[in-house]
């Protein structure tokens, strides 16, 4: 009978109540009135004045068009000014070359433009990995549940991100964190909450609308989108199983509205986690490359929060307290998911510059790649040292860890200390299983609390103690000229001399440790006090395809009973 | 009439069913099931959790001969299925009361 009654709650509460949610959302944002004052930039939706002279840097990244200097108390000021002034005058004699200088501001822009898109596009090729890998690791029963949670995630999740989710990320991310190499997003200029340093949450572009109706800024949302939806698709390894569709969505749609986004403005929008070096003087503010934390640890300690609320599934643990296996059910589709993700990756560290035009991109493929294969090699060896025999599905649990690991680093590191962190992010998701399994008693049935929590959460910490300071200089508006008394250098890490960075990068990782935690466990609390988040008991034993969804994925087997 | 029904080791179908050819059967029916014997099943870890193998896997044979036949025919299946070790499996022998040749109605003898 509860599952008439589930039914019932997902035909007559939820699916209203999220199509409400959406054609209401999308009337206010179309009539939304346009309200912008005179000295507002103005969007560029057609894309033709985005890309001029103020787009062209050199390889030091040095602009080509001289500003006039602002600041009349610098001791530099009269340098400043005389360049400026020299500037001016050779482009009044050149009007070619400052014409020539214009198309060549477009094209680099273009070029970006196309990088950033094709990165994107592979990150969005992960959801297929993150499909297959947890379809895998599952039990054959819920399959054609756990391929439509996976499937509706990512519609969901879109949805709540196109209506708030963007804008409360990047609203003001001019500000603090202009994606120069994308032309800087001018439009995006303030925060809804706080201001200056202290930026609590994004306040611009809502629906996509307005200022964010703006090629620039259109590229920047297809490559977040992608991003946050990995977050969104981190949770489903964690809760499958045992959790009902109605419920789900509301995960998602939290996701992608409200968890991620908050967290994702405090370190990538320009928010007060990015600022921190400039307010309180901690090395370049909190620095996390590609999202070992911003996208992984959220999505990874929601993940656990979640797990925590639902509880084990049916039979996970014995009457004595033992876990007790449930055995992969496709290993195919867990290694084939598993190297669709590793390429998609290849999309997720090196396509973070946002830029073609910025060359550490080589360095950036090669760190990810070795992490990966270190984090699966040191995975293997554990596995083999602890039972006796390598686990596949654990080896690609390493090969995960590894990339999840070295996210956040993978910009500011070099070959060797990838590799080190590779390693370590074996180990870690190695005791991270066993601990969730045995001690904790959280019924994790892909390893995505492992790969993505604790992995996240090294790869955060890690920036801080192996970044070494060749890449990243005026990161965050910090050091632009120099820092650590060299000019040049960049995001340093303790091992190489900047105790503040650690402190910072440890306060950054603890903070969306508690977010991502302490949010979705408050929230989902409620929500699971309200009415139950688990299907019935019935349901649960026999597989939630057919109570749920109407079907099996493999009907061939209806005959068959396991 | 008698019924044999062998149930041997997967990887061995192959060997027994040459043999069975060899000595002059002429149809036989093969299915996938799952059992225990006194070899029980085992135990495997899965991510670091244990769990039972009950259920080993094995092949079914079903022969149909004349009485005169069965005896040789065990003999036939014995030595080729056999590998000596813990597992091997299990003949049975069982009478038949009628057999229909659903094609042309033939019974007993002429439908073997």
């Amino acid at each position: 009978m509860s599952d008439c009654r589930s039914c019932r709650w997902l035909r007559f509460r939820v699916l209203p109540f999220v199509a409400a949610l959406v054609f209401g959302t999308t009337l206010l944002g179309a009539f939304v009135p346009v309200c912008r004052a005179d000295d507002e930039p103005k969007p560029d939706p057609a894309g033709v004045t985005t890309g001029d002279r103020s787009s062209v840097f050199d390889a030091g990244g040095t602009s080509f068009v001289v500003a006039e200097p602002s600041d009349k108390s610098a001791p530099d000021y009269a340098q400043k000014l005389k360049d400026y002034q020299e500037f001016q005058a050779q482009a009044a004699k050149e009007p070619l070359a400052m014409k020539l200088a214009d198309g060549v501001g477009h094209v680099r822009l273009g070029t970006n433009f196309a990088w950033t898109l094709n990165t994107g596009y592979l990150v969005l090729f992960m959801q297929a990995g993150f499909a297959l890998l947890t379809c895998g690791l599952i039990r054959k029963r819920n399959a054609a549940h756990l391929m439509m949670l996976n499937f509706a995630a990512y519609v969901f999740a879109f949805l709540a991100y196109w209506a708030v989710g963007f804008a409360f990320q990047f609203g003001a991310v001019a500000v603090n964190a202009a994606p120069l190499n994308l032309g800087g997003t001018p439009t995006l200029n303030s925060f809804l909450i706080g201001s200056g340093s202290w930026g609590w949450l994004g306040g611009k572009g809502f629906f996509l609308t307005g200022p964010a109706y703006d090629s620039g800024a259109n590229v920047l949302t297809l490559f977040e989108v992608v991003f946050m939806e990995t977050a969104g698709y981190i949770i489903v390894g964690a809760i499958c199983e045992r959790i009902t569709f109605g419920a789900f969505l509301l995960c998602e749609l939290f996701v992608g509205a409200i968890l991620y986004p908050i967290f994702g403005c405090w370190v990538w929008g320009g928010g007060w986690l990015s600022q921190l070096g400039t307010s309180m003087n901690l090395g370049h503010g909190y620095v996390d490359f590609a999202g070992s934390t911003v996208v992984h640890a959220v999505g990874g300690f929601c993940a656990m929060a979640l797990a925590v609320v639902l509880g084990p599934r049916l039979g996970k643990y014995g009457p004595d307290g033992k876990p007790r296996a449930f055995p992969a059910h496709n290993i195919p589709f867990v290694v084939t998911g598993t190297f669709i993700l590793l390429f998609g990756w290849m999309g997720f560290n090196p396509g973070s510059t946002l830029g073609a035009t910025d060359l550490r991109i080589s360095v950036v493929a090669i760190n990810t790649n070795l992490a990966a294969v270190a984090g699966a090699a040191s995975a293997m060896l554990f596995w083999h040292l602890r039972f006796g025999k390598p686990d596949i599905t654990m080896a690609c649990n390493g090969m995960l860890a590894g990339l999840v690991a070295i996210t956040a680093p993978c910009a500011f590191v070099n070959a060797t200390s990838a590799v080190i962190i590779g390693i370590l992010a074996g180990i870690v998701v190695c005791v991270g299983v066993l601990f969730n399994d045995n001690v904790l008693k959280i019924d994790d049935p892909c390893g995505a609390i492992s790969v993505h929590g604790y992995g996240g959460l090294l790869g955060g910490i890690s920036l801080g103690l192996f970044a070494d300071g060749t890449y990243g200089a005026g990161w965050n508006g910090i050091g632009a000229t120099s820092y650590l008394g060299t000019a040049g250098q960049g995001v340093t890490g303790l091992l190489y001399g900047d105790a503040s960075q650690f402190m910072c990068q440890l306060i950054g990782a603890s903070t969306s440790v508690l977010w991502a935690f302490g949010a979705t466990f408050v929230v989902f609390r409620i929500v699971n006090g309200i009415r139950s988040m688990r299907p019935s008991v019935e349901d649960e034993r026999d597989g939630l395809d057919v109570p749920q969804f109407g079907l099996l994925a493999y009907p061939d087997d209806e005959l068959v009973t396991e | 009439m008698k019924k044999i029904e062998a149930i041997i080791k997967p990887f061995k179908l192959d060997e027994v069913k040459e043999a069975l050819t060899k000595a002059g059967v002429q149809g036989l029916t093969v299915s996938e099931v799952k059992g225990f014997g006194r070899q029980k099943g085992h135990t495997e870890l899965y991510r670091g959790a244990e769990y039972v193998v009950d259920f080993l896997p094995k092949v079914k044979i079903e022969v149909l001969l004349d009485d005169s036949d069965a005896a040789r025919v065990v003999e036939v299946i014995t030595s080729a299925a056999r590998t000596g070790k813990i597992g091997d499996g299990k003949i049975l022998v069982m009478p038949v009361d009628e057999v229909v040749r659903i094609r042309t109605g033939e019974r007993d003898s002429a439908a073997v």
